[in-house]
């Protein structure tokens, strides 16, 4: 977490710890260094997304539901205000899921097959059509609420990946919650529709080893 | 949408620009008066320009966090996770009810937002599941049951400052609802694309004040809607105790009603209206403390009357208990008819007699009333005519006063009713804010108009 920029004066390293910050010091020479790029520019107008501050890293390990996994791979999507982390986990059992990151909260999810997607809301998507947030749709007995619906933009891959993920490639994306934290996800790219259940967990259950460590803040308890 | 997919773009590309003064050289530092900042040299006193860019985008953001009341960059601990205050939003309901939000980060616990309306402060997190229907007026989320408090409203941003996890920028909006819980609330924000559910829980002022150092009004008026009434705790307890310590007194004063009146003996009165006194023994009282009762019958009283002076003498301490008393009754015949007045029978108590076997002295004495009868027509002379007169005189141990219970049951219900009293208004004034009709104790007492 953090922004490190040479110091155009003197060529030290100078770490802009928050996104917002427009301006620091030079610890060495002292010249004021003003960012001027796109992410200050409407102080007072508009927030500014922070640097990336996820705690997972390709590598780490932890339990879903009772299996070990290590993360592998990571697809970064962003629509027009915001963006989130989709991390792809190597499961011990041979298999793969997902663990999505969105505003701090994490979910456990894995492919379903399209056909479990029976709701008409969601087949209305699947035919091409869009999602009005607040519907109701019933998933596997559970009734569930679109919580999202937009359209998102891949900008970043790295790592292992079950498909190829070009920076640039659009879908369609929405997003379920349902009342005891179970969640889903389908995603429409052209005619195709990839459909994901699961729930949301916390970082502490999935006791996560090899977090992203960050300048001035503790690790936490549950990090072992 | 291609228009809006145009606008999805990966994130800047970072850059920065050094910023020295243009007239000799040196670095620049800022300066503050008041909420107004500028940057300036500290070596040649030149001011930078505030034109330039860069100068007003420094100075800006200088400004705007100084009259913050938690400057970005703060830390505290709530909930026991350390928390950094990265962004600070002002919201109002379309210029109408200004409130504040900052949010809360930790790397490794996500995101949290701090409410201010003014007065109190709440802790803030979004819901990961859609709350559940319960009824038309309530619904539950996390174990709790929220019931309806706010309608759909508009709700606006009015200032953005700092470090979010969307790009929320001045004017966006969002409708927002409101349910409450005694200690929190829940709210549903949506706009076209996007649905979200949050609680927040009322933070004691403590609470606040530890973790991030600014007041919080200890009574805020009109109270927010998940405060709880301050006066339900103490109330209920006081209410439950005052139920307990009634009962208690009402049993006590019937177990503790008197004892049977036991007689101490029929005593002559002499004749010629001289004083008598006679010694009577023993009687003994068995409770810790009590109230003696000494009732005296004069059967042949007639106008005329007996005083009584009794004495209770402690037989092993010689304490002494007095009290005095007197029968008294006349009668006659006027232009009216008969007339009578007074009574045969006098009866009289002495509190707070201790456990202890007593001699009883009565000093008694009949006296004749003559004088003012001037139609005296041979009215019977009480003491000459007939047997010989006595005075009856018998005693018991006495129950509970029955005025003392009284003025015990009204010091119980007099602080009871005022905090009801008080009570009433607070939910009167909390439940006001609500754009629906009260219930509970505010609705019992709703105002007529």
């Amino acid at each position: 977490m953090g922004l490190t920029i040479a110091c155009p004066n003197c060529g030290a390293d100078a770490v802009f710890r928050s996104a917002a910050l427009p301006c620091r010091i030079c610890d060495y020479c002292q010249t004021m260094l003003v960012r001027s790029d796109d992410g200050v520019r409407a102080v007072g107008e508009a927030a500014v997304l922070p640097f990336d501050v996820s705690p997972v890293t390709i590598g780490m390990r932890g339990m879903a539901d009772g299996i070990g996994f290590q993360v592998i791979g990571r697809v970064r999507w962003a629509w027009t205000d915001g963006a989130w982390n989709e991390w792809l986990m190597l499961l011990d059992d041979g298999g793969y899921g997902w663990l999505g990151e969105a505003m701090g909260q994490f979910m456990l999810l894995r492919e379903a097959p399209l056909k479990t997607a029976r709701a008409k809301v969601l087949r209305d998507v699947i035919n091409g059509g869009e999602a009005v947030p607040g519907t109701a749709a019933e998933i596997g007995g559970v009734k569930m609420h679109v919580a999202d619906a937009r359209d998102v933009l891949c900008i970043a891959a790295e790592g292992e990946l079950p498909f190829t993920a070009p920076p640039g490639w659009r879908v369609y994306s929405v997003d379920l919650k349902g009342p005891g934290g179970e969640c889903a996800s389908l995603q429409r790219d052209g005619a195709s529709a990839t459909f994901y259940l699961g729930r949301y967990a916390t970082l502490a259950e999935l006791a996560p080893r090899g977090l992203r460590r960050f300048d001035g803040w503790s690790l936490p308890d549950y990090a072992g | 949408m291609p228009a809006e997919l145009e606008a999805i773009a990966p994130p800047p590309a970072p850059a920065v620009r050094a910023l020295n003064c243009p007239a000799c050289g040196s670095a620049v530092t800022l300066r503050a008066a008041g909420y107004s900042v500028t940057a300036g040299c500290p070596s040649c006193g030149s001011i930078l320009d505030v034109a330039d860019p860069l100068v007003k985008l420094v100075t800006r953001y200088a400004e705007m966090t100084r009259a913050l009341d938690i400057p970005l960059g703060t830390r505290g601990t709530l909930d026991g996770i350390e928390w950094e205050a990265i962004g600070w939003l002002a919201r109002s309901m379309n210029g109408a009810y200004p409130w504040e939000e900052y949010l809360l980060f930790n790397p490794y616990h996500g995101y949290r937002w701090l409410i201010f309306d003014g007065q109190s402060w709440s802790l803030g997190e979004t819901l990961t599941a859609t709350p559940d229907f319960v009824t038309y007026d309530t619904l539950s989320a996390g174990g709790r049951h929220y019931r309806r408090f706010f309608k759909e409203r508009e709700a606006r941003v009015d200032g953005v400052l700092g470090e979010f996890y969307w790009r929320v920028a001045i004017g966006e909006q969002v409708i927002t609802s409101e349910w409450a819980a005694p200690g929190w609330t829940l709210s549903r924000e949506a706009n076209a694309k996007e649905v979200s559910w949050s609680v927040a829980r009322l933070l004691p002022p403590r609470e606040i004040e530890t973790a991030f150092g600014v007041e919080a009004e200890r009574h805020p008026w009109p109270p927010p809607p998940h405060m709880v009434s301050p006066h339900a705790g103490w109330l209920s307890t006081c209410f439950k105790l005052g139920l307990a310590a009634m009962a208690f007194l009402v049993v006590v004063s019937i177990f503790m009603g008197g004892g049977r009146w036991s007689d101490i003996g029929a005593l002559p009165i002499a004749r010629d209206g001289s004083a008598q006194s006679v010694t009577v023994g023993s009687v003994t009282f068995g409770q810790p403390w009590q109230r003696v009762e000494l009732r005296a019958r004069v059967p042949r009283l007639e106008n005329g009357w007996v005083d009584l002076d009794y004495a209770l003498v402690d037989r092993t301490t010689q304490r002494v208990y007095e009290a005095y008393g007197v029968a008294e009754r006349y009668s006659g015949r006027d232009n009216e008819g008969d007339w009578s007045e007074g009574s045969r029978e006098s009866e009289i108590s002495i509190a707070s007699v201790p456990r202890g076997t007593y001699d009883l002295v009565i000093d008694y004495r009949g006296n004749r009333w003559i004088a003012n009868n001037p139609g005296g027509w041979g009215q019977a002379d009480w003491l000459t005519n007939g047997d010989s007169p006595e005075v009856v005189v018998e005693v018991r141990r006495g129950g509970v006063y029955f005025s003392n219970l009284i003025i015990a049951l009204i010091f119980i219900l007099i602080p009871l009713g005022w905090g009801f009293a008080r009570h009433v208004r607070f939910e009167q004034a909390r439940q006001a804010e609500s754009d629906y009709d009260p219930i509970g104790v505010a609705a019992l007492f709703k105002e007529s108009e």
